[in-house]
């Protein structure tokens, strides 16, 4: 997706992830997934470089659908729809 | 989908490599892994009860001089204690952590209730073995 079509998603459920380093983001993001229905979207916030690797490989491991990843001044916004 | 099975031995009672420890099992509770931890020689030393999370009590695995500078980076950071890791990822997934039986007794450790409370049963090396064999990772710490 590009950076426009993402930023026009309806995001069910935003996790502010970027006070936290590496494995924090990613466990933000497991306990938030159990909050949305399948279908809904919801977006990671991490300051951490590695979140954008890490998201994406995670996504394909559940069945979830990586959407994309906009950058913003110092944090990543990383979308994914729940399968 | 059968979920994945993660076979961690945990050798060190070094803080740093506690630390990294936390982060494996941390990722693989986030993937939804059943991880079996078997806790051997140093690794019970730092289980025991009055030790844990007090580092004052841990030593560093690589490089003794750089654990000032590596506490207080973790600190800055944000980022768990080990123990505190270790328990996260056994409320998010199924993790058991199993003590050896011999290392127990040689840090003066007879019965579970000697350890932190995220331990759950002590063993022996038959049942560490069984499981690596039926694990899809191994890992050894």
């Amino acid at each position: 997706m590009t950076a426009e079509e993402l930023q026009g998603l309806k995001v069910t459920k935003s996790v502010d992830a970027r006070g936290t380093a590496c494995p924090g983001p990613l466990l933000e993001a497991k306990k938030a997934i159990g909050t949305i229905m399948p279908g809904e979207i919801m977006e990671v916030l991490s300051a951490d470089e590695g979140t954008k690797v890490d998201i994406p490989k995670w996504c394909t491991k559940q069945g979830h659908e990586y959407l994309g990843t906009i950058e913003e001044s110092g944090y990543f916004r990383i979308f994914l729809k729940k399968s | 989908m059968e979920s994945k099975k993660m076979c961690l031995g945990l050798f060190t009672g070094s803080v740093d490599k506690l630390t990294a420890a936390g982060v494996v099992i941390s990722g693989a509770a986030a993937m939804d892994m059943k991880v079996d931890i078997y806790v051997l020689l140093q690794g019970a030393r730092a289980f025991r009860k009055d030790i844990g999370d007090d580092a004052g009590k841990l030593q560093m695995a690589e490089n003794p001089a750089l654990k000032e500078e590596f506490m207080e980076s973790l600190k800055n950071l944000k980022v768990k204690t080990w123990v505190e890791f270790f328990r996260e990822a056994k409320e998010i997934t199924d993790v058991k952590i199993h003590i050896c039986g011999l290392a127990g007794k040689i840090w003066g450790g007879e019965k579970l209730d000697d350890f932190i409370d995220l331990a759950d049963d002590i063993c022996g090396i038959g049942a560490y073995l069984s499981s690596a064999e039926e694990a899809d990772i191994n890992l050894f710490i």
